[in-house]
């Protein structure tokens, strides 16, 4: 039985083909993971499924009947929900007013927030959600929030799921809870679709794959029934025969200064404790990994350094002001989207000074040559381009600004397998040229892979600090293959004990 | 002695919340707009174009409840106006609302020459009576007996109830705050935000006819920025019904305030005493700013 048929669709944005011809079908109770670099049209194709787009040609057949979609209304009403990768939710509302925005219950437009409340409720208890459904979504953090998604779409009784990166900003406790919220949703016959780079979690969840590359399908396989390997689906993602090998890691042993102290801070935010008796020491040559979950006081670490945050107590040495930052959320604080590339890096110049157009179009080029992002034209505005080249970009420009330390958040957040590969050689490149490099991430893979020294915060203290020797021998063993896939999960689940605050503090 | 006494009186009470009237009614039809998401600067202009057509229907029918309808539903057409301009063409808004104010200060100087000869006032007419049965009633009756100022305290109740209980408040106020996630949700964004409009002008409508009503004529620049001290309001208030009322309480003890000065004949110059409520508004507002915060998506187009 088809959920989901797509036949042939096409969709153009001017030149750009996002999607050309694609030909695919989803089973109905599957559980179907969509693949792909950035920018192969993945995104397009559940825009077009959930009625935001609509193609230029082409058939979307759902349970077996054709259908024409013009606005999301119309997907709704055929139980498809959608959890886009930027949560649509209203900051100043509550859960509860989010959930039931556009279905309320109401008699004479009075909404009965009393039965609203039940329903809701109900469904909170039944798959575990733990929300306060009278909290404002502001006061959440990202994986409540991504919770709050969900609860909208079992509220509306969405029989086809659709989740666009759902993974990528939660860490491992929290994918863990997710990915059991999802056998849920299988186990009662709904559909679910699934966008992601992270292979490990295919492997893991899905019952089939579709790779889309270019805005076409270039490989399809059911992952269990048919046999589906790590190294066949990253080669049919990359087209590579070797892929992503993981760059050599080696550090050169000369000890360096230290250019960053950090001891005792305390600081409160709205009265609430942000971060408490925060130790950390940095060197140049080194790279410091800070893993948690996310809220536990990483971004005010990265204020404290910029200095955007001064209200603090306790010593902050730093012996250089050059300091470059790749933010958190790229679209808000890394760069300005309806600049050019060329115009995001004049920003950043230290003087005021003329700059010429063709100096601007210069910086374009060189970074689109020599960080591989591709442009359609030199004078494009980085909102054309897709997540990973926008992060490419403002790396390059961190990296260009040659500084001493450098502050890594979450570097490969949605960027695809290759782009990430290569942001990963850039950082362990410059840590060789003696930068000081701190890289906050939630990604326990990239961490354990890049980190010199790795520290686990919970509750705005670091609780526990690997080193390299440890980290080494965890991940040489922990290696993933098909012979010992239970290995990994020793150091993985050691740190994520510490994550969550369940291990003992020694 | 005296002035504090002129003060503290019943008077200066019913002082307070007679001229409470036109700046609750700006300042929460403009919330509403605001609301869903419309910067609506316009409010001056509405009031000015009701306070006029009000009384000049008044003056040419006598009949006050028909020219009270007339002078609606001519505010509900400029409001649709300003929406298709705003919302379905997304024009500034700011502009748009500058445009229709210097439209509608120069229509009705015009009208005001061309019907009344006069460069600076209409005749004089009857304007809305007080409540007799409501003057009855021991001490509120003595303070509130107008039924525009009357509905305008019923108002703050009913705002608040639309916008936090009722669907369409609920749908209004996701326009204003996330127009994608609420389109994404099937809410018909624009729709929402042309409502909201439509209710602002509405409501200024009201504003205006008090003015004009309570004067017993129109003279022109009678509005004298009342509008803009409702925005203020407004902000203050922080786009909620119940504080808005009070910001509106507020600037209107300035403004009897200032007659009580007047009247007590002290020697402070008539003119600072005027700039009061003014110089008040700028205070204030330099000491909210920062700590209130608009809609999420106020004055964006979508």
């Amino acid at each position: 039985m088809k959920a989901i048929e797509f036949n042939e669709i096409t969709k153009s944005f001017g030149d750009f083909y996002a999607n050309s011809g694609i030909t695919f079908s989803i089973n109905k109770n599957d559980v179907h993971c969509i693949l792909g670099e950035n920018g192969a049209g993945k995104t397009t194709l559940m825009n077009i499924l959930y009625g935001i787009h609509k193609p230029d040609s082409g058939k979307l057949l759902i349970n077996g009947s054709e259908v024409h979609f013009n606005s999301p209304l119309d997907a709704i009403s055929h139980k498809i929900g959608m959890v886009h990768q930027h949560f649509m939710l209203i900051e100043d509302f509550s859960v509860l007013e989010n959930v039931i925005l556009g279905n309320e219950i109401s008699e004479f437009d009075v909404i009965d927030f009393k039965k609203s409340r039940e329903i809701i409720n109900a469904l909170i208890k039944k798959y575990r959600l733990n929300l306060n459904i009278e909290c404002k979504i502001s006061d959440l953090n990202i994986s409540q929030q991504q919770k709050v998604e969900i609860l909208k779409l079992l509220y509306r009784n969405s029989d086809i799921l659709i989740f666009d990166e759902p993974t990528s900003v939660l860490s491992p406790v929290e994918i863990h809870e997710f990915f059991k919220i999802v056998d849920e949703f299988k186990s009662e016959g709904k559909t679910v679709i699934f966008i992601t780079h992270k292979l490990k979690e295919v492997m893991e969840i899905s019952d089939k794959v579709t790779v889309l590359s270019r805005g076409k399908v270039t490989f399809e396989k059911r992952t269990k029934d048919e046999g589906l390997d790590l190294s066949e689906l990253s080669r049919a993602i990359t087209g590579k025969e070797e892929t992503h090998s993981d760059p050599e890691n080696i550090k050169n042993d000369t000890e360096g200064e230290v250019v960053l102290t950090m001891k005792d801070i305390c600081l409160f935010k709205d009265k609430l404790p942000k971060l408490k008796d925060f130790e950390i020491r940095l060197s140049r040559g080194e790279i410091y990994g800070v893993c948690g979950v996310e809220g536990n006081g990483q971004n005010e670490i990265a204020d404290l350094i910029m200095g955007f945050e001064n209200n603090y107590s306790g010593e902050l040495i730093r012996l250089t002001k050059k300091v470059s930052i790749i933010p958190e959320d790229r679209n808000k604080k890394g760069m300005i989207k309806e600049y050019s590339i060329g115009e995001n890096f004049v920003l950043k110049f230290k003087r005021n000074r003329y700059v010429s157009d063709n100096q601007v179009r210069k910086i374009s080029e060189d970074v689109s040559q020599n960080f591989d992002v591709r442009l359609s034209s030199v004078d494009s505005d980085l909102d054309s381009l897709s997540g990973g080249n926008q992060q490419k970009v403002i790396f390059a420009r961190e990296l260009t600004a040659d500084n001493d330390i450098i502050i890594l958040m979450h570097p490969t957040r949605g960027v695809d397998i290759n782009a990430s590969g290569f942001i990963h050689k850039k950082i362990l490149e410059e840590r060789n040229k003696m930068k000081a490099i701190l890289l906050i991430s939630s990604d326990l893979d990239e961490l354990i892979k890049l980190s010199d020294r790795l520290g686990v915060i919970y509750n705005g203290k670091i609780v526990k600090e690997f080193d390299k020797s440890e980290l080494n021998r965890n991940y040489a063993e922990g290696q993933f293959s098909e012979k010992n896939p239970k290995n990994k999960f020793d150091i993985y689940e050691k740190i994520g004990m510490y994550m969550i605050g369940l291990a003992d503090e020694e | 002695m005296d002035l504090i006494s002129s003060i503290l009186s019943i008077t200066f009470l019913t002082q307070v919340f007679r001229m409470m009237t036109p700046y609750y009614f700006g300042a929460n039809g403009a919330n509403f707009s605001e609301r869903g998401g419309v910067i609506n600067i316009s409010i001056e202009g509405f009031m000015n174009l009701s306070a006029f057509s009000f009384a000049m229907f008044g003056i040419i029918s006598g009949n006050i409840f028909f020219s009270l309808l007339i002078a609606i539903t001519i505010n509900l057409i400029f409001s649709i106006l300003f929406s298709w301009f705003t919302v379905k063409l997304k024009i500034n808004q700011i502009i748009a609302g500058v445009g229709f104010n210097l439209f509608i200060a120069g229509l009705t100087k015009f009208l005001l020459m061309l019907i009344f000869g006069s460069s600076s006032n209409t005749h004089r007419f009857e304007g809305i009576s007080d409540i007799d049965i409501f003057k009855k009633i021991p001490i509120i009756g003595g303070i509130v007996s107008d039924p525009l100022t009357l509905f305008c305290i019923l108002l703050v109740f009913v705002s608040n109830f639309i916008l936090y209980k009722t669907r369409f408040g609920l749908r209004l106020r996701s326009a204003g705050e996330n127009p994608e996630a609420a389109d994404t949700l099937g809410v018909r964004v624009r729709q929402y935000k042309f409502y909201g409009i439509m209710l602002s002008g509405i409501l200024s409508a009201l504003g205006g006819i008090w003015l004009a009503s309570n004067q017993n004529s129109y003279s022109e620049g009678m509005i004298a920025g009342r509008g803009y001290i409702a925005l203020a309001a407004m902000i203050i208030g922080k786009w909620k019904p119940v504080n808005i009322f009070f910001a509106c309480l507020m600037f209107s003890a300035f403004e009897a305030l200032e007659i009580t000065l007047q009247i007590s004949g002290t020697n402070i110059p008539t003119q600072l005493i005027q700039m009061l409520p003014y110089l008040i508004t700028i205070l204030v507002l330099i000491g909210f700013i920062g700590k209130t915060r608009p809609p999420a998506a106020d004055g964006e187009a979508y």
